[in-house]
């Protein structure tokens, strides 16, 4: 009985955020602010739009074995970054969410990819674009976790197509909508000027993430599932 | 010294929040310069001469956006000149100022946040909202230290059986990299059933947790919340009565310089200028201190 | 009434035949110090988590547990928690937040207590155990020995009846280790709670113990009184090599009866023997072999700014011989090994190795047949998921190499251990497989980073007599330990190091009987009466011609 009442609050919140606040946010933003503020409207949306992947995780009240392997793999992804001052611009935060997502289900996958964004930024400096960085790894992790539910993500061409796919969405989340926003208009230049901008920057985080996704997907995934066998459930 | 980072996080989170939305929105000359000089000196009180150090890179990105806008935006009356058949207006560069401005006060603002608002006091806020979230943070501050040590470790180890991510080709580099994260995320992962252990033998998941801190909210706190949601309202109101309105486009708008506009930017003024003010009244107080004792 | 009352409890992991645990019975009083102690994967782990429900592992029990007269499934959750606390091994893996404050509140906040109780119970604990100094530090900055000291603060806090630990000084240094025990005899003392502590570093531990259980393949074969373990074991019983000096000697002397524990016990019952001196026979030092390895005025710092750790730094390996550097936590021995082993670089000096300067040397000249190094945590070298692989890996198939690598695993006795995933074995046989995986590169000099840290007697024993095995067939060997028994026993010549650079070296012999503080059991228990044993082999040896 408790659990079908909190699933329902859920739902409730959920929706009320989705269907009436989220549109509610964007008329004004619209009308009010005059069309002008498209990057405290989008600030805004995107923490709105986390907020229902919190409060299932709240209610959900994790077990420590999946609170630990949401935060060793955070870590993970934040303390991997001092590797790479060797390959410049490659970083596995966006592979590792992603797996993640996979081997563990779609909300652990959004929440991982949430707390690497905002653990390191404090590390690196928290500002406007923390918001973005959670959503866009945090959705990352969950369409992931999604995809490997229906276990196509075994199949190493569809890996790699979602690794191409992550790089755009993640190169479309910061760089572009954040040089939009920022420039405060919407026209087809500034949006192309944006494109161009940030393509090699796609080009990179699309390819890293390919070679990391096929070299990390099936290890990592053979040592969470060494853990499930060994001490049972991990979920 | 450093007297206003001692307040409880929650008037910090709400002093922030309010300065970093208004700036935001009030793009408005006045408004605008307010909260650069605003931003500047906070940060010359908190940082010292690491402010002027990280000027370096505040300046290009202020003037970046400041040349961007005209290029792009051809709106305006005033033609200062024509480049490549394309409009250069007098507003498009007062607004790329503007914006420019607005940017770069939102920057310095966030800076002065990061040096406030340490990560254990937005854990702390952030427990009272999200507390399982909160403890997953809390966690992975910790580990991130000891993932980084306990890299080099393994790199040092394994450059000893010839895996050194160091020299050797891109691809040989990349190898190493994937080997070594390899080691690391087993090696965390089977330490990681430990911790969980360790959760459980004291009582996770056993009921509703509580949440305990060292913060406490004093009467200080409480009076200083107050002021800042009281100077934020009048700022609100003066916003609807038309002080910040202020158009670029077509034509710019005049600066209104009546009594009501003039109370209005002293208002926000007054709001911009709490945590300076603090500082500089506690160090006062110190020296006066220092001097009868 | 029994704190514990344990009733014939058998124990079976899932997919496993034999019985880890086989008709226990044990009764714990209130008040009670008892140490568990037995050979890796004798039982006692698995034993000690039966008592904590909450870590009880998966797999078949029979037989009941009774805590307090109420069998352990049946008991209120809230004081099966708070009542019975649990330190675990490892003193990293049991911190589970940032902030030493927030880690000793974490139980309170799951028992949900409010924040003026939590604030109470925390300073009373942080009072208690000294930890006012650290309090708002982050955890990571804590030593070894604060962290374990911070374990067992947060479980306390929980005020529990009943502490279990599961070796919980194997990870740390002799100081630290010795501390922490003077911790958990203070609280025994006057807190009366009843402690069942896993231990394997007995010289400190039985003297303050009210009874010691032994434990054989999932038996308890003994239990009783510390003093009377020596009669109930069998004569050269590998358990025998764990008990203290004073009691080794006793039992070697053929006595019986009540053995002395302490050094102190072991002076005054020395002194009433009648013994006969017999010369010990000086091993002659061996400094006219060539030197393999010189490392020559050495100066190392981490940071520009930061103090040095190596300071002119001055040392000659020869060829052939066991060299043991010894030293405090923390002095730098291990970053000397480092730097010795070239991978840190110092600011100042040069190591030569067989008269070549180690930077002329390439990555692969100098790790292929030159230096091997066996670090500290041995995990940081294992990638695969069996032993086999991590081994095969190594030498990439190669025919030749293949009767080597079986040799190798006879010599080092690993071979049941092939199909087996690194991190299911125990510290021991993990240290053996990193050995056979960096052998493999066939080097001339073998260097050690504390092997004998968190491995019991057994393991121990069974490493020196692999590294003299190793060094008859020509290898060098370097070890940097805080073991001073370990390097007396099987070491040719021992180095001091401290405060950046190597301040005595000599024999063993020489090096510790010149020593009055820093020096081994035996040679402290027998000074009054032999001057120049240092191992208990040479006090029986001293002696013998009564």
């Amino acid at each position: 009985m408790p659990r079908n009442v909190t699933i329902n609050l859920r739902m409730i919140i959920s929706s009320i955020i989705f269907f009436i606040i989220m549109p509610l946010v964007i008329y004004l933003g619209v009308t009010v602010l005059e069309d002008r503020k498209y990057y405290f409207v989008s600030i805004v949306l995107v923490l709105l739009a986390c907020v229902p992947f919190f409060l299932r995780f709240e209610r959900r009240r994790p077990q420590p074995r999946e609170i630990l392997t949401i935060a060793v793999m955070a870590a993970i992804s934040v303390a991997g970054r001092c590797l790479f001052v060797v390959t410049p611009a490659i970083k596995p935060v966006t592979a590792i969410t992603a797996i993640t997502g996979i081997s563990l289900g779609a909300e652990a996958g959004f929440i991982t990819g949430a707390t690497t964004a905002l653990v390191s930024n404090f590390f690196f400096g928290q500002g406007p674009w923390t918001p973005f960085q959670m959503f866009t790894w945090g959705m990352i992790g969950f369409i992931a976790g999604l995809l490997g539910k229906t276990g196509i993500m075994q199949r190493k061409i569809l890996l790699a197509l979602f690794g191409v796919f992550a790089g755009l969405f993640f190169s479309f989340g910061m760089d572009i909508w954040g040089a939009i926003s920022t420039a405060g208009m919407f026209s087809k230049e500034a949006f192309i000027a944006a494109i161009a901008s940030a393509l090699p920057f796609t080009i990179i985080y699309a390819v890293s993430n390919v070679i990391f996704l096929l070299l990390l997907a099936k290890p990592i995934g053979e040592k969470l599932e060494r853990l499930k066998q060994k001490y049972g459930i991990l979920q | 010294m450093r007297v206003f980072e001692k307040y409880h996080p929650i008037v910090l989170f709400s002093y922030f929040a309010v300065i970093i939305f208004m700036t935001m929105f009030f793009m408005h000359p006045v408004y605008l310069a307010i909260t650069l000089i605003g931003a500047m000196s906070l940060n010359l009180v908190l940082n010292g001469r690491d402010f002027f150090k990280s000027l370096k890179m505040y300046i290009p990105v202020f003037l970046l956006i400041m040349i961007i806008n005209p290029l792009i935006s051809h709106n305006g009356e005033m033609v200062l000149f024509y480049m490549n058949d394309n409009r250069i207006t007098l507003e498009a560069i007062l607004y790329g100022l503007a914006m420019a401005t607005m940017l770069v006060s939102v920057m310095l603002w966030c800076s002065c946040y990061n040096s406030v608002m340490t990560s254990d006091k937005f854990l702390y806020l952030f427990s009272r909202v999200s507390p399982v979230f909160s403890l997953v943070l809390s966690i992975t501050m910790r580990l991130i230290p000891r993932f980084t040590y306990q890299l080099k470790l393994i790199g040092q180890s394994q450059k000893t059986i010839g895996m050194d991510y160091t020299i050797g080709s891109l691809w040989h580099r990349i190898r190493c990299i994937m080997q070594i994260l390899s080691i690391l995320i087993t090696w965390a992962l089977e330490n990681a059933i430990e911790t969980a252990d360790s959760m459980k033998a004291r009582g996770y998941g056993l009921q509703k947790r509580t949440t305990f801190s060292l913060f406490v909210f004093e009467k200080r706190d409480g009076i200083l919340l107050a002021v800042i949601f009281l100077l934020f309202v009048i700022s609100g109101i003066g916003s609807l009565l038309g002080s910040t309105t202020f158009y670029f486009y077509p034509a710019l708008t005049g600066i209104s310089s009546t009594l009501k506009h003039l109370f209005f930017y002293s208002v926000y003024a007054m709001l911009i200028v709490i945590p300076v003010g603090i500082e500089l009244v506690e160090g006062l107080k110190w020296r006066y201190l220092k001097s009868t004792m | 009434m029994a704190i514990f009352e344990i009733n014939d409890v058998s124990f079976q992991y899932p997919n496993d035949e034999q019985l880890v645990l086989q008709n226990i019975q044990l009764y714990v009083e209130q008040g009670e110090f008892i140490v568990l102690v037995g050979q890796s994967g004798c039982g006692k782990s698995t034993l000690l988590r039966q008592l904590k429900r909450e870590l009880a592992p998966h797999g078949q029990r029979n037989g009941s547990i009774k805590y307090n007269g109420i069998p352990l499934e049946e008991l209120d959750p809230k004081i099966a928690t708070s009542d019975i606390g649990f330190v675990l091994q490892n003193p990293e893996n049991q911190v589970v937040t940032d902030k030493v404050w927030h880690e000793l509140s974490f139980g309170l906040e799951s028992l949900g207590m409010d924040t003026p109780t939590i604030r109470r119970r925390v300073a009373e604990m942080a009072s208690f155990f000294g930890m006012h100094t650290w309090f708002r530090q982050k955890t990571v900055e804590l030593s070894g020995g604060q962290k374990q000291k911070l374990n067992l603060a947060s479980i306390m806090v929980m005020q529990p009846k009943v502490l279990l630990l599961d070796e919980p000084t194997s990870q740390l240094d002799p100081i630290a280790a010795m501390e922490f025990i003077a911790t958990l005899h203070r609280l025994n003392e006057e807190l009366g709670i009843t402690i069942i502590l896993i231990e394997h570093r007995l010289e400190e531990v039985l003297p303050v113990a009210d009874r010691v259980i032994v434990m054989e393949q999932g038996q308890i074969i003994y239990d009783g009184s510390p003093r009377l373990a020596l009669a109930s074991l069998p004569q050269n019983h590998t358990m025998i090599q764990a008990l203290p000096t004073a009691m080794r000697v006793f039992h070697a002397f053929n006595q019986t009866g009540e053995a002395p524990l302490t050094i102190k016990e072991g002076q005054k019952w020395l002194a009433a023997q009648h013994i006969e001196k017999v010369k010990l026979i000086e091993e002659p030092l061996g400094t006219n072999r060539p030197i393999l390895m010189e490392a020559k005025n050495i100066s190392f710092r981490y940071e520009r700014d930061s103090e040095d750790i190596l300071r002119s730094f001055q040392l000659q390996v020869y060829e052939g011989e066991i060299l043991t550097i010894l030293g405090g936590n923390g002095t730098g021995k291990s970053t000397a090994l480092k730097v010795l082993a070239g991978l840190e670089k110092p600011y100042r000096g040069d190591v030569h190795i067989k008269g070549k300067k180690l930077q002329k040397y390439s990555n692969a000249e100098l790790y292929r047949n030159v230096i091997a190094v066996l670090p500290q945590d041995p995990r940081t070298l294992f990638v695969e998921k069996k032993v086999k692989d991590e081994l095969s890996k190594m030498v990439h198939g190669k025919k030749e190499v293949d009767v080597q690598l079986k040799e190798l695993i006879a010599l080092l006795e690993i071979g049941h251990l092939l199909e087996r995933h690194p991190y299911d074995l125990s510290g021991g046989e993990q240290q053996k497989v990193a050995l056979a995986k960096v052998l493999l590169l066939e080097p001339q000099l073998l260097l050690l980073d504390e092997p004998t840290k968190g491995i019991d007697a057994f393991a121990k024993q069974s490493l020196a007599n692999l590294l003299k095995s190793l060094q008859r067939k020509g290898l060098t060997v370097v070890i940097v330990t805080h073991d001073i028994e370990f390097s007396a026993m099987y070491s040719e010549r021992c180095a001091l190091f401290f405060d950046g650079n190597i301040v005595s070296c000599d024999n063993p012999r020489a090096f510790y009987s010149g020593n009055r503080f820093y020096t081994t059991a035996a040679h402290r228990m027998s000074r009054h009466v032999l001057d120049q044993a240092i191992t208990c082999e040479d006090v029986v040896a001293s002696c013998r011609e009564m």
